[in-house]
């Protein structure tokens, strides 16, 4: 985690400011509260790292023989997953209201919960590919870096919609916009930093897109888990 | 050389049979160019103040570059973190029992690090001169040079500071990726030296990797003016290369029997 913060305390104060006097747009303003939702979206992936050592090292030999059904391994594994990943982004939080002063600090605790199911989702995303990876395992990484990448760069955590809009095809525009990380930025940005009051609507647009990852997620990591059980190997 | 090559290939073949992590690199960098790039471009503003008159900021161009030149460094990080990765493994003792001498085993570490670097520059490298455009064959064969002997150096950083593993893995993992955050944000792989506050500039200028995209992209045809002077970048990716592969030669020879991974 130590690691992580030094990635991400790096983009805030250091690429934020720099590109700030690049940009039209003031990009510190823009950028460093999207930069506590990609923390988030890293600590997040950290759980589909330890699904996969656990498959790797044989830790989940054990753990299916603890007196704990499969969905509670599951369950268990995303939940702390999600918690660890609202610690985490919480530390950046408390940063960036530091650096940019937050105009509605009282918005962030309407906004907790639905991080954390937003980090519940990333994690699923992240278990899903250890339980897809885990016969080849030395995979792992390389899917999860391949979807990391995509799903930073098609979301509106690096740069506004109007952008998007002015370069993309309607379709891709959607994806961005539909993206759980641009929209867990864009609450991120107009309801705890610029103060506006918050829309429900915004709300549940980043519960009813985060809660399909944790539920595909879920499925494939107890998929796995299951056929370990039954055949003894994957 | 046959056993040299012998043991590259010995190295290299996993990496090959099947393919998966150099076509990722390919992929990411794609993605990175063709989305990033292209609409936080869109962002910058074409003909800054900051920059002498006339002159443009083709921010996607310069990107690039910058994407490539991080890319070479992260290649070269990767030799580094490979020879822990042989010593935790318990490879490092078998190489170690081969007939070969310490600075021949060096030689094969340096050789492997420079045929992945080739591997999976070939693609990126190739897409940047397409965005480029107006390219000559020296240019390119310099900038080539320039990139590896970049390589060689970050390569010959990380092999030396792969000793730290032999006493703390996880320290050593620590250290690597905080150094690698902070060689890449404070140097102009991402923007000009221009750009950067005072305090940080002076940090920048610590950075080889500030020194090898400023070259690489002199080479490639950006203005000189918006660049460091070549002959310092020159001076400052030989001496890294020459210092930090002496290093580990050095280490290679004196450092290296019977040490465990912790």
């Amino acid at each position: 985690m130590a690691v992580l913060l030094s990635l991400n305390l790096s983009d805030m104060l250091v690429v934020a400011l720099v590109y700030k006097n690049m940009m039209r747009i003031d990009y510190m303003k823009y950028f460093v509260p999207a930069v506590v939702v990609m923390g988030l979206f890293a600590a997040s992936l950290d759980t589909g790292r330890r699904i996969w050592l656990a498959f790797r090292e044989g830790v989940v030999q054990y753990e299916l023989s603890l007196p704990i059904s499969t969905n509670g391994i599951v369950i268990a594994y995303l939940l702390a997953g999600g918690l660890a990943a609202m610690v985490y982004s919480s530390s950046l939080l408390l940063i960036a209201m530091i650096v940019l002063p937050a105009q509605a600090i009282w918005s962030v605790v309407m906004l907790l919960p639905c991080l954390f199911v937003l980090a519940t989702g990333l994690a699923g995303i992240s278990a899903a590919f250890a339980a897809l990876a885990s016969t080849r395992g030395e995979f792992f990484f390389a899917y999860q870096q391949i979807v990391q990448v995509g799903l930073l760069t098609l979301s509106t955590v690096p740069y506004p919609i109007d952008v998007v809009k002015n370069v993309f095809p309607p379709f891709l525009t959607a994806i961005v916009s539909a993206n759980p990380l641009s929209q867990a930025a864009d609450a991120m940005r107009k309801f705890t930093f610029a103060g506006n009051p918050i829309e429900l609507s915004a709300l549940l647009g980043i519960l009813l897109s985060s809660i399909p990852f944790t539920i595909v997620g879920a499925l494939a990591y107890s998929t796995a888990l299951h056929r370990l059980r039954v055949k003894g190997k994957l | 050389m046959s056993k040299v090559i012998r043991l590259v290939w010995f190295d290299l073949k996993p990496q090959l049979t099947p393919p998966v992590w150099i076509v990722m690199q390919w992929v990411v960098f794609s993605i990175q160019i063709l989305i990033y790039g292209t609409l936080i471009s869109q962002l910058v503003i074409p003909q800054p103040p900051q920059f002498p008159p006339g002159v443009n900021f083709d921010y996607l161009k310069f990107y690039a570059v910058g994407l490539v030149v991080m890319m070479t460094f992260e290649i070269g990080s990767h030799t580094g973190r490979h020879f822990v990765e042989h010593a935790h493994e318990g490879r490092l003792p078998y190489l170690l029992s081969l007939p070969i001498s310490r600075s021949t085993l060096f030689f094969v570490i340096a050789l492997q690090g420079g045929a992945e670097l080739a591997l999976m520059l070939t693609v990126p490298l190739a897409f940047t001169m397409v965005i480029l455009g107006n390219l000559t064959i020296i240019s390119v064969a310099a900038c080539v040079f320039t990139l590896f002997w970049l390589g060689f150096g970050v390569a010959g950083l990380m092999l030396g500071l792969s000793f730290i593993a032999f006493k703390s893995s996880d320290f050593y993992t620590a250290i690597v990726t905080g150094l690698s955050t902070v060689i890449i944000r404070f140097s102009t792989v991402l923007y000009p030296l221009i750009f950067l506050p005072a305090s940080y500039a002076g940090a920048a200028l610590l950075s080889p990797l500030t020194y090898g995209s400023d070259l690489v992209r002199l080479l490639l045809g950006f203005d000189p003016s918006i660049l460091l002077d070549p002959r310092i970048a020159v001076a400052v990716l030989t001496a890294l290369a020459v210092s930090t592969l002496g290093l580990g030669l050095v280490l290679m020879q004196r450092l290296v029997e019977g040490v465990k991974s912790a």
